[in-house]
């Protein structure tokens, strides 16, 4: 199981999708999670930093998991995800700091295919708040933004939740030049 | 002179003389030691000459409070002693919660110094200014609990049970029942002296510099401590039995002595577990918003501490959690250190090859707490046992101490932690449970050697700062030097930076280590059992030399010489150079 994070965790660092320590990740298995560790790096995960948690009850494992496993869990309670990748990616992060709208509508016709429009949503680092805001909007969207935060992306297994991370930053991007480039020339 | 934070007196007991007296202290002190375990290290450093018998009317006790004890800053309901340790002979400090500690303050005084002995048992009695020494002959043969309800009409109740009287080198002294000096003997030192108990009781808060800015940085802390999940969502809620399913994860759990670093009945002794069994009731120390303290809300017996659990638990290979928490009851009514205890009987089981079952291991706590039988030999401690007993490899101990509920293999932050530790064997000085285990405030790599040499030099001084304002340890998985500067300096009116605050530590940390040299003491000494060195469990050995190698670094880290001795300057820059003489 911790190789599927280490290949992720490694992949979400290297395009520059998250950093540091920020970031996490998380897998449902039946009526428990592996999540990883808060605090860990994402391109240096090994057995250590990924553990297991129950979906439901609270255990004493709770406090070495990533402080944004309450978003995880109210997500898997609600949802149909199975896999889930929360990141920090930048182009998103400045698009939602950008705008007063509730969603980003994505310009690229791979993002729109996929992900249609992207929620914005609000809420504190490990919050209910963000918990319940989060499962919410990924009742029925791929992918949502916290606003000047970061990403959370679902998916049944973690590379389609990498996926749709990577779909999010990419549609970020092209929606960020363009509307730079539209500004600049005076096509607003 | 106007003080705040501090009351700026101590009392001076002579049991010998049966004199009291009442002394000022010097802002000069305060400002360089602040308190608890400063104050105390700082007086018996200068009372004591080296050599002296850590049982006889020699040795001094300290009991010392911190200028934010029994003010409004969370966790900082605590008080320090220190003294010379009858079980390792170095210089011991230990911390305590309870109510003692604020009940001094407000009896007006930071600290109390007991010397001398008396022919007859005694007690202390303090109430505001009239401080007195009463007749105990009649509290003289029973244990805690009795003890603390004949005395507790007068305040907070510190005393020994029969295991101090009895000089078991791991004698503790108890406050109000269940919160203890745990480690070293500090019981054994009370006892003989022939001092029952102290009984303290007072009127007036202690005076703050700037109350409203106090608030302010108060509200700091609070939202820290309620922000994160090992003191809001761990601590609260299971206490440090939350630790036990951690640790037997992490392969780190001490299972028959070491031999073992995982137990597959760790769940039965888990905060998990013990929640599902029990109905249990919070105790918190005063002023406590973490209160990880608890017990059984149908038998009042108090829920023992993750150390209990695994010392007299797993690493006796006793997983009755119904034994667990008799023995834990036990040792607390004796008046005795859960850690060593354990770890002493845990030795024994190993050295003859006995299975312990919760019968045998209630006896033996029996019979170490009366000395009675084989109790008399184990109430010497695992390595005057091991010794005794040709097997001094089988002592799992630094420096005498015996070690507690972390298997050094699997945290190398904590080995060396262990190895330097200038008490012995404790987990508490770098307190690495929280970087290697919780991931706070920062999670590091525990199988690594890099950065740790450093790493654990700042993080014993810190630690021996914060048990010097006494705050609680457990309060600095999630606040950091900084906050706590920030409050002392409102408190107490004198600006403290965290580089202050730190350096105040690392003063305290030099001492300790110039007492323990004018001692004996090596850099030999600075190393961990064989065991850990030659035998794998779950997790690989720890090599030798890479651990000569990183002591080495710590040695460059402390500014000390490659024999581990503090070098001039570096006591000059700490304001103590006048001690370099003792191990110049």
């Amino acid at each position: 199981m911790w190789r599927e994070f280490n290949k992720f965790g490694k992949k979400l660092v290297q395009y520059g999708l998250t950093h540091s320590h920020f970031g996490n990740m998380s897998v449902r298995v039946g009526d428990k999670m592996f999540i990883t560790r808060s605090g860990s790096m994402l391109d240096e995960l090994d057995e250590n930093q990924v553990v297991e948690v129950h979906l439901h009850k609270p255990t004493s494992f709770d406090i070495i998991a990533s402080s944004e496993l309450i978003v995880h869990r109210e997500i898997y309670k609600n949802t149909s995800a199975l896999a889930i990748i929360h990141a920090h990616s930048p182009f998103a992060i400045i698009l939602s700091l950008l705008t007063d709208e509730k969603e980003i509508i994505p310009m690229d016709s791979e993002s729109i295919y996929f992900l249609h429009e992207i929620p914005i949503i609000t809420g504190k680092v490990g919050s209910t708040e963000l918990a319940h805001n989060a499962a919410d909007a990924l009742k029925d969207h791929k992918a949502v933004i916290i606003k000047g935060h970061g990403t959370i992306a679902i998916g049944k297994i973690l590379e389609e939740a990498y996926v749709h991370t990577c779909c999010v930053e990419h549609a970020c991007k092209v929606k960020y030049f363009v509307d730079l480039q539209n500004a600049l020339t005076g096509r607003l | 002179m106007d003080w705040y934070g501090w009351c700026g007196k101590l009392v001076d007991i002579d049991l010998s003389r049966r004199k009291i007296q009442v002394i000022p202290l010097e802002l000069d002190i305060m400002r360089l030691y602040l308190g608890g375990r400063g104050l105390g290290v700082y007086l018996v450093y200068n009372e004591l000459t080296s050599g002296i018998d850590p049982l006889s009317a020699d040795n001094v006790l300290v009991f010392a409070t911190g200028p934010l004890t029994g003010t409004p800053v969370p966790t900082t309901g605590r008080f320090a002693c220190v003294s010379k340790s009858p079980l390792t002979g170095t210089i011991l400090d230990s911390n305590c919660g309870g109510r003692f500690g604020p009940y001094l303050k407000f009896a007006g005084y930071d600290a109390i110094i007991v010397r001398g002995a008396s022919r007859t048992p005694v007690y202390i009695r303090i109430a505001d200014n009239v401080i007195s020494i009463e007749d105990a002959r009649s509290l003289w043969g029973k244990n805690v609990r009795d003890t603390t309800a004949a005395l507790r009409g007068y305040g907070s109740v510190l005393c020994i049970g029969t295991a101090g009287e009895r000089l078991v080198r791991f004698a503790s002294i108890m406050n109000d029942n269940t919160s203890a000096l745990g480690r070293g003997g500090l019981g054994a030192v009370m006892g003989s002296k022939n001092l029952k108990a102290i009984v303290v009781n007072g009127s007036n808060r202690p005076r703050v510099y700037e109350p409203n800015l106090l608030r302010y940085r108060n509200a700091d802390i609070t939202r820290l401590l309620v922000a994160s999940p090992v003191s809001s969502k761990g601590l609260r809620v299971y206490g440090t039995p939350v630790l036990m399913n951690l640790i037997n994860y992490m392969k780190v759990l001490p299972t028959a002595n070491f031999r073992r670093s995982t137990s597959p009945h760790a769940y039965e002794l888990s905060g998990e577990h013990i929640h599902e069994r029990f109905e249990v009731r919070l105790t918190p120390c005063y002023g406590c918003p973490i209160a990880c303290k608890r017990e059984i809300r149908s038998s009042g017996m108090e829920v023992p501490e993750y150390e209990t659990l695994a010392m007299l638990g797993t690493s006796c290979e006793v997983t009755n959690l119904n034994a667990i928490i008799e023995v834990n009851h036990l040792c607390n009514d004796y008046g005795m250190d859960t850690i060593s205890c354990g770890a002493t009987i845990a030795c024994y089981a190993e050295l003859n090859n006995l299975q312990l079952d919760p019968k045998t291991l209630i006896s033996l706590v029996h019979k170490i707490g009366t000395r009675r039988d084989v109790g008399d030999e184990l109430a010497e401690g695992a390595r005057r046992y091991a010794n005794k007993m040709g097997h001094p490899e089988l002592s799992m101990d630094v420096k005498g101490l015996e070690l507690p509920g972390y298997d050094p293999r699997g945290v190398l932050g904590m080995a060396l932690g262990y190895a330097t530790s200038n008490r012995g064997g404790c987990h508490t000085r770098a307190y690495m449970v929280g970087m290697e285990i919780f991931g706070k405030p920062k999670l590091i790599h525990r199988l690594s050697w890099v950065g740790k040499p450093n790493l654990v030099a700042l993080l014993q001084n810190i630690f021996a700062a914060v048990d010097s304002t006494v705050m609680c340890k457990f309060a600095l998985f999630s606040v950091s030097e900084e906050e706590i500067a920030n409050a002392l300096s409102a408190v107490t009116g004198i600006d403290f930076t965290s580089e202050d605050f730190i350096q105040v530590g690392e003063r305290i940390w030099n001492l300790e280590r110039l007492f323990n040299l004018r001692e004996g003491f090596t850099k030999l000494d600075d190393t961990l059992p064989e065991r850990f060195f030659q035998e794998d469990t779950d997790i690989r050995r720890i090599s030798k030399a890479e651990f000569m190698s990183a002591l080495l670094e710590y040695y460059r880290a402390r500014d000390w010489t490659k024999d581990g001795i503090p070098t001039y300057d570096k006591l000059q820059a700490l304001s103590i150079a006048g001690e370099y003489s003792h191990v110049a």
